[in-house]
């Protein structure tokens, strides 16, 4: 192996659905792929943040040597000879499930709707306990606050089915610059109906003598 | 400050300025023939290379922008991809060691303000996006490198104001072994503690922990302790302070040069007034009752605690609840027959754990609620109050009534503060919101501060205040040591060449960056601390003689920009900008969600609407622009506090500009948008665009060119922008100091002055153009203006000596000497 690696300058070589492609050790799979104009879905991921490898999505299948499996392909690396199937049925079949499950979670979005019926759910067998949500709790809000605009406003709060974004206390937090950047990467239209309650009345926090 | 200049990065100001394209998947690709734009932008701009690459933002397309850059020796990118405001952070990061820094490179967003918004064949998508570009590659083109600024740190840290955080923030700084001075007002531990119930009464259980902190501050070598006179003035800036204490009897005035200071400083407890029955005695307040256990031990009579905070509009009701709490836990700890008990506002909860309510009833320390709505009378011996469950008006009886203090912010600790350069207002206490800007927009987030001056708390909040401003002061000491202590790259810089100390710098500067230098005749502000400027930009918007420049995001890089864009815009088109908070991210938005809009209206991103010099907005109507729309925050939500209201005064002078020369008014407008509110942002664009459409455009001959040239140089005109700086507000703010008083008569002197100095302008202008001698009637019949107002102007420039007059047959000629 280390011998290749050398002759290469620190290039492997993997294949996404049939094309020989190179690339650099630390890459991942969906990095690589779209590199090379192959698409692959995503929702939790956004180029300015870390992958978190949230919603799954971005399944592709894996096959080395003689052994397949389902990875996320926003956080795996890309290895020499691995070989990748970016929409084979296998893959279709877990990105419908995810999608199924995101319909019942976040009912309310027109995005995810749309992004369903292209893999052709239409509907979900899954029970939906609140019809007007359309957070789909992927973070990426969460993530850019912190990473991109460094004030870390929003959060997760509480746990399990009652996880969702919000601020500590669950109001409005003097944190928040109010840069819309949460609004900006959110996926579907969560972000935006829950900026106001994030960043409350702007205009209280501004002006002369208020920001000394 | 010391500028020093060891970081890998390029200063060279020549530019070689490569332009990578994305094709973002397929949100731009198809839709723009990025082809197409890479040959225009190849033929037609000065940029060494011009590429195309899928996903520039990922590993492999930083990858392949690292090699071009090190392959082309290229200093200055430009990125043609999706919004600045998300991606560049990360550009910069990745792009660091390949030797581009912050401010050389730019992200042009053609995907949200063309592929995404516009409908139109691929070709004429690219024809747009390339007229923005191209402005950005003008723009970075007329960048002038700053070198990275180092900042030192000169000096211990002092504290000072003589708060009991003194100690809390000593003990921060020594476990660092960070050299410190304490300013405090007494030499002996037991005294500190003795006096501390004056400003946090009821602290009896944190005295032994205080006591320890003391001692461990006292016995370390790293702390120096002087006993100084009133602070008289602090000169400098971060890492580099001057503090001056006056001269106090023999003493003459002290000097020290330290590198931060952090303020301890205690808010002051007033007694109620005599509607309480407040007297001294038998009715007082907390630190009486604390001054009376102190001197005679704790009392054995009936006592009844009255939290009034709420009857005296005060909103520390709860603080007050816990001071009482803990006065009358020592109480009754101390002397079993006393009898206490706590009557409470119930629109508050008892500020107790399990635990103290346990406590309480084991006491018998009787928390009673009394119904809100209702005040309580104070009679001799009883207090009535109604009971808010039966409503019935029960008595309370009392040997001795105590009150809830009246908290204030010192008059002493308000005068370090104004000393240490904080807006104070008059009653108010000192703590501020932290600035509405991204962190590394500010070097510093906060003053560093400490004490119940602030903000009321308890001594456990003010010690843990003490702490924590102490830890900013070891982060910065420590990075300074290690050489790591860099200014914000985008700030303001004094050019002192031209700077005359007007001032007019500081009196709108919301950040408090403006800070003053020692000069002839006392302090002038004419200078700038990098970590404290947030890179707001209406400081140097509004200098009338240019001294003041936003390093690496300047005037000059904004008009090359709007010149770039103004001379490609065709006769149907008009240009905007729009702010990073308000317009531009809701332009952003617009086209995430896909809405569609006029593709003839270009839109550039600008950090604050009051960046915006008006020169530069001059300078689009010069270069071609037939409407320029202006889009800010919401009113009352501009991020740098007064960017959004100084460009409203700044449109108002262009409106009036433009009234003289002849052309509609409307053409310059300023707009607030929400950046939530994408669909009001196209209502926006829309509107304007059709106004421009009923408008046609500016009717372009020689005449009126030599007219917007004019205006122009009015807009840099210093007479012109005092005046407008003198009154950079809407005329119905109140909460400017000076507000103005008549904005008629202002609007009518402003009008008066702009005209003037738009003939003088004209008739240099024109005299200079055409080197030869005039007579009046000649000048009069180009410049289509006044008799009496050129010739009022011309009287003035012979006497400026700016014109010369001669006689030939008793009729005056003029010339430009």
């Amino acid at each position: 192996m280390s011998d290749i690696k050398e002759k290469t300058d620190g290039l492997v070589s993997l294949v996404i659905d049939g094309q020989p492609v190179q690339a650099k050790e630390d890459w991942t799979v969906l990095e690589t792929a779209r590199h090379h104009h192959i698409h692959i879905p995503t929702l939790c991921y956004h180029e300015a943040v870390q992958a978190n490898g949230g919603c799954r999505l971005c399944v592709v299948e894996a096959k080395e040597g003689n052994w397949s499996k389902i990875v996320v392909s926003c956080l795996y690396p890309v290895k020499e000879g691995l070989q990748i199937s970016t929409s084979t049925a296998k893959v279709n079949n877990v990105r419908r499930w995810i999608l199924e499950m995101l319909l019942a979670e976040c009912p309310a979005s027109k995005e995810i709707r749309a992004l369903a019926e292209a893999y052709g759910v239409n509907s979900t067998r899954f029970k939906i306990d609140r019809p007007t949500e359309q957070c789909l709790l992927c973070g990426l809000c969460v993530r850019v606050c912190e990473e991109v605009v460094g004030v870390r406003a929003i959060s997760f709060g509480s746990r399990g089915v009652n996880k969702q974004v919000t601020t500590p206390y669950m109001v409005p937090n003097n944190a928040c610059v109010a840069c819309g950047s949460c609004v900006t990467v959110c996926p579907t239209g969560a972000m935006q109906a829950r900026l106001n309650m994030v960043r409350g009345n702007v205009s209280e926090r501004t002006g002369h003598g208020h920001a000394h | 400050m010391n500028a020093a200049t060891n970081n890998p990065i390029t200063t060279s100001n020549e530019a070689r300025i490569g332009v990578v394209l994305c094709e973002c998947g397929h949100k731009i690709a198809p839709k723009v023939d990025l082809e197409l734009l890479t040959q225009e932008l190849k033929e037609n701009t000065g940029a060494t290379l011009v590429e195309i690459i899928p996903f520039p933002c990922l590993s492999p397309g930083l990858h392949e922008i690292r090699r071009l850059i090190a392959a082309n020796q290229i200093n200055r990118l430009v990125v043609a991809g999706c919004e600045p405001r998300i991606m560049l952070k990360k550009f910069e990061k990745e792009l660091l060691d390949a030797g581009l820094d912050q401010g050389q490179i730019d992200v042009v967003n053609i995907r949200d303000y063309v592929a995404s918004v516009n409908d139109g064949s691929p070709a004429a998508l690219a024809a747009k996006g390339a007229k923005l570009v191209k402005s950005a590659v003008a723009g970075l083109e007329a960048l002038v490198l700053t070198p990275k600024t180092k900042v030192e740190f000169n000096g211990p840290v002092m504290i000072l104001g003589g708060g009991i955080a003194t100690f809390a923030a000593a003990q921060e700084l020594l476990r660092h072994e960070v050299d410190t001075i304490i300013a405090v007002q007494t030499e002996e531990i037991e005294d500190e503690i003795r006096m501390l119930h004056e400003r946090y009464p009821g602290e009896r259980e944190s005295h032994d922990r205080l006591m320890k902190i003391m001692q461990e501050v006292d016995e370390s070598p790293f702390i120096k302790r002087i006993s100084v006179g009133e602070l008289e003035k602090v000169l400098g800036r971060v890492g580099d302070y001057t503090v001056t204490f006056a001269a106090e009897g023999d003493h003459p005035p002290r000097i020290y040069q330290v590198g931060a200071i952090i303020a301890a400083l205690d808010g002051e407890m007033q007694n109620q007034g005599s509607d309480f029955g407040h007297d001294g005695v038998k009715v007082l307040c907390h630190t009486e009752i604390e001054e009376q256990i102190w001197l005679h031990g704790a009392p054995t009579h009936r006592i009844v605690f009255w939290i009034n905070d709420l009857e005296t509009a005060r909103p520390y009701a709860y603080l007050s609840a816990k001071t009482a709490w803990n006065i009358a836990r020592h109480i009754k700890e101390h002397c079993v027959q006393a009898q206490v008990s706590i009557l409470y506002n119930n629109k508050i909860k008892p500020p107790l754990s399990a635990a103290e309510r346990v406590k309480a009833r084991e006491l018998k320390i009787d928390w009673i609620p009394y119904d809100g709505e209702i005040r309580p009378t104070v009679q001799m011996g009883y207090v009535t109050y109604n009971d808010p469950d039966d409503q019935i008006e029960r008595e309370i009886s009392w040997d001795q009534l105590v009150l809830s203090p009246k908290r204030y912010p010192g008059l002493e600790q308000i005068k370090v503060a104004e000393i240490l350069g904080l807006h104070v207002k008059e009653g108010e206490f000192l703590k501020r919101n932290p600035q509405m800007v991204r962190p590394e927009q500010v070097g510093l987030d906060e003053k560093f501060m400490a004490g119940s001056a602030r903000q009321p708390c308890d001594l456990r909040e003010t010690l843990r205040q003490g702490h924590r401003a102490a830890q900013k002061a070891v982060e910065i000491a420590q990075l300074a040591k290690a050489g790591e202590l860099y200014a914000p790259r985008m700030v303001c810089t004094v050019d002192r060449s031209k700077c005359i100390g007007c001032g007019l710098c500081r009196e709108i500067c919301d950040c408090g960056g403006i800070e003053p230098v020692e000069g002839l005749g006392g302090n002038i502000p004419r200078s700038v601390d990098p970590m404290v400027c947030t890179g707001g930009g209406t400081c140097a918007a509004a200098c009338p003689y240019h001294a003041l420049t936003l390093q690496n995001n300047s005037t000059a890089q904004r008009e090359a920009r709007v010149a770039a864009l103004a001379q490609s815009l065709t006769e149907n088109e008009c240009m905007g900008f729009g702010c990073n908070w308000g317009g531009a991210a809701a332009a952003d938005h617009a086209g995430i969600k896909g809405l569609k809009y006029s593709d003839r209206f270009y839109l550039l991103p600008a950090g604050c609407i009051g960046q915006l010099d008006p020169a530069v907005i001059g300078r689009a109507f010069m270069e071609g622009a037939n409407g320029v729309l202006l889009i800010g925050c919401p009113p009352e939500e501009c991020h740098h506090s007064y960017g959004l209201d100084h460009t409203w005064s700044r449109v108002l002078m262009i409106k009036k500009l433009l009234s003289l020369v002849g052309i509609d008014r409307q053409r310059i407008s300023l707009a607030h948008t929400d950046l939530n509110n994408p669909g009001q942002y196209v209502k926006t664009v829309e509107s304007f665009v059709s106004l421009m459409d009923k408008l046609g455009p500016i009717r372009r001959d020689d005449d009126m060119k030599a007219r917007l040239k004019a205006v122009y140089d009015t807009l840099n005109n210093a007479r012109v922008r005092w005046v407008l700086g003198a009154s950079l507000r809407r005329p119905w703010e109140t909460a400017y100091p000076t507000d103005q008083r008549n904005a008629i008569a202002y609007d009518v002197t402003l009008s008066d002055v702009l005209t003037e100095e738009f003939v003088r302008t004209e008739i240099v202008n024109f005299m200079r153009d055409q080197r030869k001698v005039f007579e009046l009637k000649e000048i009069v019949q180009s410049l289509k203006e006044e008799k009496q107002q050129v010739l009022d102007c011309l009287k003035d420039l012979v006497g400026e000596g700016i014109i010369t007059r001669i006689f030939k047959d008793r009729t005056p000629y003029y010339t430009l000497q």
